[in-house]
């Protein structure tokens, strides 16, 4: 029997299941964020989620659809007009106006607007046969977050932290960064850890001002002050905790005080953009005002995965990728603040060494349709959701690079070939982490709980390194 | 516009159809080289020819045909296919190797490159009509006199002759119009939340007219086969109605002081063990204080209670604190965490705030403090709307609108259909499958939801089971004849009430028409611009349109456009009661759905309830109390409260008993099914269920029971001894230390620092997001901030400090709260802004009180903030702490301009800091 199979053994029987559960608590049964041990070596230590709220259009993007240039104008299909949010704003099939060109030795298409992530075309694994469950963005972002199309379900960063703990224990192990222009849609909802304990939940680092809410008092203070009144709660706390042995609960307490003095430091330290090269700063567009504010984003994450932090979840503003109506502007826009930062993250990740431990993934909720939308009044055409075939990007820990996976039909709108489920995405995920999406099971109420439930879900292998 | 469009999309289609391939996907799984091989090997042992389950995998129609429990595959559709989800589940096969990712890669791939089936009847058409259709032509409407919901009407039709003419398709107007696209209409598509058909429906209309249309003989009746509910599923213990034990007589007779105590004795006694001791007089005023009314007791109550030397004086604290109007503020809180309790509407990223959700918020809070007896209170919450013909009421009755004020409680999961994106038949089912979880999990004990799928894989619930319940909310709830949530209210209002809202409305309403119309005349010129550059002029064009368009009118109209918004804001809702009701008439057919979708349509299912909750109890039997009341909710109603069913009271009880001992003596409080916990005490839970029932049903009797037990006046102390032998308490050997939750934390805050505002009920506090993200209370200094329960509940905005300790979600609803320790926690009780300055104000008021005393400001602190007085040394230490602070603090203050005499400021500070950190304390977070 090779170590290969001893793993996989273990790791898919009850048993696994079962330890999945035992591992998350510590020897009080409280749950805690230690460090655990994945079902098997995993190829992925940690995550940063670029999350593309919105919906990208893979067309204009990432799958070249010469095909469609030659229906340009004509109407649509029933089986397209029957998935459109607007039903009253349908237009015709139309074709990408950005030129497409191949890059790297592998020779991936990509278009024009994304001229920094051309230069990293080698380091990703393309997938263009991305689909989704639904045309609105609420349901669509439940399910990309947390594998249903309702709210209420552990995302999938609480699923991460849930089963491998966190390295650092002096910052969170699920770290959001939200845009401080707008929240996403769903709002703090992308975030929630359901029905896993609240310990799971993602917390939120902001990138301007303090990282996190009341991390420091408002005011202004000396620390011989601060320091006083630090050690005023502990005498009160710790002559109550003497008083009463045996209550675990109020050592974690305690704990927590401790861990949120130390944050103070940690946290403000890990966000210290200060201590980077100008270099590196420019490298993520920090200098220019298009990229500065998700540059910034781009490379805290960095900064945070370096410090063990397992799960960071990058957003941008509202849902940039929106593009109902002038699409062409739009989408240089979303792209001029993206694309730098984004193919900066992997160059730096990769200069570091931390690429091959940290898996980077790119997407939004859903695509874009092939035909065009109009809306009157509201500028040049646009183009409305379009969950049956979409574009997705991963890179690093454990995935090919200067690979595509998938693909749509010839006019970009329904992924067929090599089709990728959501759920299939999940299950990957977790893969790559070293977990297998069946044994990371959550009991509740004598049921168990899993981010697939009995969902078909599969490992794509074809993507793994 | 559309139309024509439309049009052209038809001629195009068999254009294009024919010519380009990516229009018909390939096969690119032939089944005969790659699928049937595998289904031989690993499926063919057992489904073959007479297979089990009748289930036949030989060929691609044996396995589109199915076996019982429908078909085996979804052609295009490996997502919803039954046969995929058990091979990827590893629930088959059964024995021997499951299938590798690879293989079941091969299936997907083959089951999403199937075309769908060939055969059609009309199960395969009803849900195209139910999806598309019914919304004009069926029970409330009738467009054309055309009703598409039955054979009879479709083959009756409308004022141009009969829908269908069987055979026919070119000849029947259905098919016509739908074909052509002018049926859907485009343009009422949106607000109608209807998609238009897809060419596969398009096709299965035309193939099942082309066959003569046949009316539906697939739909098997439920009477069929009712065996999958047996007499040894019926044995389970919650499924046997409780009987009532006797009551033990344990060794340590003299600690029993009730017979709760009896039966923890017995249990405690069998390992050796017996009661902790006594917790102290004072401990136990604060436990009991927390626990009836959710606040501490003030200095005032602390002093009373100490001097009571009755020996009755905690039955009669207990009295005082049952009556008290907190108490409901505190208990109903629970039941509305069941109820799933919200002021939004969720799933929209809006959050559409519910205007007058909170009435029901208010019901809960009042039935509480009457102490409503539990079966009425549950009626009224599930049928109040069936008690009272309020539709032909002479007059509006204060017991009336309260019985319609109850049914709130099934409308407060989160509703997102009143947008038509998310307003589809699917996205309304999910609303009737969310209420059903809170009547499941919050009355039943049972995890219901499981069978919307399937049968349940542990209970004895078979899928059929979950749409008889389903059936039973459709003559309100009716996914094929539905009612947005923001236009589900009854319009009815107390009439002082209404009076006092338009009044308040009028002049404001009177403002935004004249800012409106003012509004209009800058457009005009505008939108004769826009409508002479336009192609289509018969295009409406909306004030954003302008605004997009032309920049100067966007700035010539800001101010105004402004003033109208902030006019808009200072309007009141419309007193309306946000009830679940009656829709009148017959309400629809109910199917089984198979694999829980809205258009697979299995056999039709009549309102019921679970087949496995049978013993000693009166069937379930609807009847109309008045004309246009079906009586299924209120049947159920009744058939819950039947005083022996096997759940109701158990399941409440169980809850009661969890809120003040720490858990529920089942501890899966929402699972009383198999997997559930089996119970800690079964005795003890069966003779509270009978005590409950035989009190009549009386909640404040229940817990006087509970909280006036030796058990529950046990101390918190835990020796080795009582580690090692009840490691868990599951044995209830001593109280738990508890973590006060959420609410507890911030209405004790306030009660401390005396800036409770006792106002009860009406209309939500509002919430404001400070810069820095965090969500407080509108409230003032002056006035006094409201209780938590009395502060907008909606779900983007809970409060940050809620939120930090563990307020959860509703989504739908919540049985049993999570308890965490966490960083955040600390952060926000020690830097936040608002303790600071509640602390602040409370130091404030000590000094005002002791103004040369600071040992007496100590003091009272300790005995304000922690219900005790301070111990000498403790007020020797804090004295010590303060002059170290206040020497800090006057450093501090140097480097500011400050008007106040520094010395006593920096006193002030530092006696606050001391407030801040008894508040911030374990031990006032902590209830012993």
């Amino acid at each position: 029997m090779t170590r290969r199979d001893l793993f996989s053994r273990f790791a898919s029987g009850l048993q696994g299941a079962a330890l999945a559960n035992l591992f998350a608590r510590d020897m009080f049964g409280a749950y805690d964020l230690k460090a655990k041990a994945p079902n098997f070596p995993p190829k992925a230590k940690s995550v940063i989620q670029l999350f593309q709220n919105g919906g990208p259009s893979q067309v204009d993007l990432f799958d070249h659809k010469p095909t469609l240039e030659k229906f340009a104008g004509t109407a649509p299909s029933r089986d397209i007009v029957n998935q459109i949010e607007f039903a009253d704003q349908i237009g015709t099939m139309l074709p990408s106006s950005f030129k497409f060109s191949k890059h790297g030795g592998s020779g991936i298409e990509l278009s024009e607007l994304l001229p920094h992530l051309a230069t990293c075309a080698d380091d990703i694994c393309l997938i263009r046969s991305m689909f989704g469950e639904h045309f609105n963005h609420e349901p669509s972002l439940y399910l990309m977050h947390s594998g249903r199309t309702l709210p209420g379900r552990p995302s999938l960063g609480s699923w991460v932290v849930y089963g491998l703990g966190s390295e650092n224990q002096n910052l969170p192990a699920y770290v959001v960064l939200d845009d401080p222009k707008k929240l996403p849609v769903n709002g703090i909802q992308n975030w929630q850890s359901g029905y896993l304990p609240p310990i799971y939940q993602g917390t939120r680092f902001r990138s301007e001002g303090p990282p996190l809410l009341n991390l420091k008092p408002s005011e202004e203070l000396e620390s011989p002050l601060v320091e006083a009144q630090r050690s005023l709660l502990h005498r009160i706390d710790d002559a109550h905790r003497q008083a009463r042995p045996g209550n675990p609960d109020l050592d974690a307490r305690l704990a927590s005080y401790e861990l949120a003095a130390r944050m103070q430091m940690t946290a403000t330290d890990a966000l210290d953009l200060s201590q980077e090269s100008e270099a590196t700063k420019e490298m993520y567009g920090l200098n220019q005002d298009a990229t500065a504010s998700y540059g910034r984003r781009c490379l805290m994450a960095r900064r945070l995965i370096e410090r063990g932090v397992r799960y960071v979840q990058i957003f941008i503003e509202y849902q940039i990728w929106d593009a109902h109506s002038d699409l062409e502007k739009s989408l240089r826009y979303s792209c001029g603040k993206t694309d730098q930062p984004a193919a900066a993250l992997l160059k730096d990740l990769k200069q570091r060494g931390l690429l091959d431990s940290t898996l980077v993934i790119w997407g939004g909720e859903f695509g874009r349709m092939p035909i065009s939308q109009t809306r009157p009044g509201q500028g040049t055409a646009g183009r409305d959701h379009g969950p049956a075939g979409f574009s997705m990007w991963m890179a690093g820990g454990g995935v090919k690079r200067g690979y595509v996976h998938g693909a749509t039909d010839e006019i970009g709108h329904k992924a067929v070939e090599n089709r990728v489920s959501v759920h299939d995405f999940h299950a990957t995920l977790l893969h790559l982490l070293g977990m297998n999406y069946r044994d990371l099971v959550y009991e509740r109420q004598g049921l168990k709980e899993r981010i697939t439930d009995q969902i078909p879900a599969r490992i794509v292998n074809e993507l793994l390194a | 516009m559309c139309a024509i469009q439309m049009t052209v999309t038809k001629v195009l289609l068999f254009a294009i159809a024919a010519l380009f391939p990516w229009m018909a996907v390939s096969a690119a799984t032939p089944f005969d080289t790659d699928v049937a091989p595998l289904l031989q090997k690993k499926c063919l042992p057992c489904h073959s020819e007479k297979g089990q389950a009748n289930l036949d995998l030989r060929t691609e129609s044996s396995i589109l045909r199915g076996g019982k429990t429908g078909p085996a595959i979804q052609a295009g559709n490996s997502e919803h296919s039954l046969l995929i989800e058990k091979v990827v589940s590893k629930s088959m096969p059964p024995v021997g190797d499951k299938l590798t990712d690879d293989q079941i890669s091969v299936l997907r791939n083959w089951v999403d490159h199937l075309t769908p089936a060939v055969q059609v009847t009309e199960a395969d058409v009803l849900p195209i009509f139910q999806m598309r259709c019914v919304v004009c032509h069926g029970k409330r409407k009738q467009e054309g006199g055309l009703d598409l919901r039955t054979q009879a009407s479709r083959l009756k039709g409308g004022k141009s002759g009969p829908a269908i003419v069987p055979g026919k398709p070119d000849a029947s107007p259905v098919y016509q119009k739908i074909a052509s696209g002018q049926m859907p209409p485009p343009k009422l598509l949106v607000e109608n939340a209807v998609r238009p058909p897809t060419t596969a429906e398009v096709e299965t209309i035309r193939k099942w007219i082309s066959a003569g249309a046949p009316a539906v003989q697939s739909l098997p009746n439920e009477a069929n086969s009712n065996r999958l509910v047996t007499e040894k599923d019926r044995q389970f213990w919650a499924f046997q109605p409780p009987v009532r034990p006797s009551v033990p007589a344990p060794r340590h007779a003299s600690d029993v002081r009730n017979p709760i105590d009896a039966f923890l004795l017995q249990k405690l006694e069998s390992k050796n063990l017996a009661f902790n001791t006594p917790a102290a007089k004072l401990t136990l005023l604060r436990r009991v204080y927390l626990d009836l009314t959710g606040l501490p007791p003030a200095p005032a109550d602390v002093d009373a209670y100490s001097k009571d030397r009755r020996p009755d004086a905690y039955e009669r604290l207990v009295d005082r604190l049952l009556e008290s109007p907190r108490y409901g503020e505190r208990w109903g809180k629970f039941w509305l965490d069941a109820a799933g309790y919200s002021d939004s509407e969720g799933i929209i990223d809006e959050d559409l705030v519910r205007g007058n959700a909170w009435r029901y918020r208010d019901y809960v809070i009042r039935a509480f403090n009457q102490d409503k007896p539990f079966n009425q209170f549950l009626t009224e919450q599930i049928a109040g709307d069936e008690l009272v013909d309020y539709r032909h009421a002479k007059q509006l009755t204060p017991d009336l609108m309260e019985k319609l004020i109850a049914t709130g409680f099934l409308r407060m999961t989160p509703d997102g259909t009143y947008s038509p994106s998310n307003g589809s038949l699917v996205e309304r089912m999910d609303v009737i499958s969310d209420e059903l979880q809170v009547i499941s999990s919050s009355v039943l004990g049972l995890t219901v939801g499981c069978a919307r799928c399937h049968n349940h894989k542990y209970d004895p619930i078979p899928q059929r089971d979950y749409y008889r319940l389903s059936a039973i909310l459709q003559s309100a709830y009716d996914p094929y004849d539905w009612v947005k949530p923001t236009e589900r209210y009854l319009d009815y209002a107390p009439e002082g009430e209404r009076k006092e809202a338009a009044a308040h409305n009028a002049p404001l309403e009177a403002e935004i028409a004249k800012l409106k119309a003012e509004l209009e005349l800058k457009a005009k010129p505008y939108r004769e611009k826009f409508l002479a550059a336009s192609t289509d002029k018969t295009i409406v064009i909306k004030e954003e349109d302008l605004i997009e368009k032309y920049p100067e009118f966007r700035m010539e109209t800001a101010d105004l456009r402004e003033n109208i918004a902030q006019t808009k804001k200072k309007l009141v809702d419309k007193p309306q009661i946000r009830a679940l009701y009656e829709m009148g008439g017959e309400p629809s057919q109910s199917y089984l759905l198979r694999r829980g979708e809205a258009q697979q349509l299995g056999e039709a299912v009549q309102p019921g309830v679970p087949t496995v909750l049978s013993v000693g109890l009166k069937p379930y039997e609807p009847a109309p109390p008045f004309p246009d009341s079906s009586g299924r909710r209120l049947a159920l109603a009744r058939w819950l409260t039947q005083p022996n069913h096997p759940l109701t009271t158990r399941v409440f009880v169980n809850r009661m008993w969890m809120h003040h001992f720490g858990r529920g003596i089942v501890a899966s409080p929402s699972n009383f099914g198999r997997l559930g916990s089996a119970p800690s005490h079964p005795e003890l839970l069966d003779w509270l269920a009978t005590e409950f029932v035989k009190n009549d049903w009386s909640i404040k009797s229940m817990q006087r029971l509970m909280v006036t037990s030796a058990a529950y006046r046990q101390s918190s102390v835990i020796t080795p001894d009582l580690e090692k032998l009840d490691p868990e308490n599951a044995l209830l050997s001593r109280m738990p230390l508890r973590r006060m939750d959420a609410e507890q934390i911030h209405d004790s805050i306030l009660s401390v620092t005396e800036d409770l505002n006792p106002k009860a009920f009406g209309p939500p506090v509002a919430v404001e997001t400070k810069p820095a993200g965090e969500v407080v209370a509108v409230g003032s200094n002056k006035e006094g901030f409201r209780r938590s329960i009395y502060v907008l509940q909606r779900r983007t905005t809970p409060l940050t400090l809620l939120e930090a300790f563990d307020l959860p979600p509703m989504s739908p609803n919540c049985i049993e709260r999570a308890y965490s320790t966490v960083a955040p926690q600390a952060l926000e009780l020690t830097n936040s802004d608002g303790l600071r300055d509640r602390a602040r104000y409370f130091a404030g008021r000590l000094i005002d009180e002791f103004p040369a005393d600071p040992a007496k400001q100590v003091g009272r602190a300790y005995l304000q903030a922690l219900g005790r007085p301070a111990s000498p040394l403790e007020i020797k230490q804090a004295l010590a702490d303060i002059d170290r602070l206040a020497n800090l603090w006057q450093d501090h203050l140097k480097s500011e301009k400050m008007d106040a005499p520094r010395a006593t400021e920096s006193r002030w500070f530092a006696l606050s800091d001391l407030c801040r950190s008894l508040l911030s304390s374990a031990e006032f977070t902590y209830i012993d």
